[in-house]
């Protein structure tokens, strides 16, 4: 069973820019969020380590304990930067993954995340849900669409 | 959906035993499984359904309807199509793969906004 989260934003920078950014500032990027925490001890300061294709992406909380978020998988400057994503509240046999890619709209960049798996549901049951999911899957993206809107943020 | 798993009447174990049954009769037919594994991997009209199962439309219209006696079907309309019928799997997703969309979505929701600060020069 694999579901999928897509969220899209447009940033006024090249796809160059973009992907630079996102990848190698994410540790001064990234900002806590007080409902949706990686983790009991907040989200620590994230980095690519060593930023590039052979790299993983790491985080470091304040107590100094580091937690392997995931190994990178795709590192393509400009394009697209994939990588595995696990949280020390996943069960051992949940993974997912997320896939971020940078398009250039005009002079802009429409940078789009993509994060699937959960495929710890087991396939007997997971099996029976497609069209809910579907469902589910489309409000919450006309939700977070409409309150990015709302922020000025332009999808 | 979601109507199931309400049961709270007195003859509960009595209804849930027939509706067992009927799940398992619905089940009995090897059309049924799989049209069962097909709706498994997405929803399908009655038609693909006939087209996939090699089934004449009266027969097709025969075993969904065993299959929604069973509890096991469900159908409903698209959105985006009022004359469309839908065949999906009844049954929703789980309330915990559901409140992991959710989050995921809210998560990048808030973190592609701080990265859109981050790079237009705001911090």
């Amino acid at each position: 069973m694999t579901a999928a989260v897509i969220v899209a934003l447009r940033v006024g920078v090249s796809p160059d820019v973009a992907f630079d950014a996102f990848a190698r500032d994410i540790g001064m990027w990234w900002k806590s969020h007080p409902l949706f925490q990686l983790s009991r001890k907040g989200d620590g300061v994230l980095r690519f380590d060593p930023a590039g294709p052979d790299g993983r992406l790491v985080t470091r909380f304040d107590d100094g304990k580091e937690w392997e978020i995931g190994p990178v998988r795709h590192w393509l400057p400009g394009e697209r930067l994939a990588f595995g994503w696990r949280l020390p509240s996943f069960r051992a046999d949940q993974t997912t993954e997320v896939d971020v890619r940078f398009e250039a709209v005009g002079d802009e960049t429409r940078v789009t995340v993509e994060h699937r798996g959960w495929d710890a549901i087991p396939q007997q049951h997971a099996a029976r849900h497609g069209f809910e999911l579907m469902l589910f899957q489309r409000r919450l993206g006309e939700h977070w669409r409409g309150l990015l809107k709302a922020m000025g943020t332009g999808l | 959906m979601g109507r199931r798993g309400r049961v709270h009447h007195e003859d509960a174990a009595r209804r849930l035993s027939a509706a067992l049954d009927r799940m398992l009769g619905a089940l009995a037919d090897p059309k049924r499984r799989r049209a069962i594994e097909l709706l498994g991997e997405r929803p399908r009209s009655a038609g693909e359904l006939a087209g996939e199962l090699g089934l004449a439309p009266p027969a097709m219209s025969r075993h969904l309807r065993a299959l929604k006696d069973g509890g096991l079907v469900e159908d409903g309309h698209p959105d985006f199509d009022a004359r469309v019928r839908i065949y999906s799997l009844k049954d929703g997703a789980t309330a915990e793969l559901k409140q992991w969309l959710a989050e995921t979505e809210a998560l990048w929701s808030h973190q592609l906004s701080a990265f859109k600060r981050h790079v237009e020069g705001g911090e």
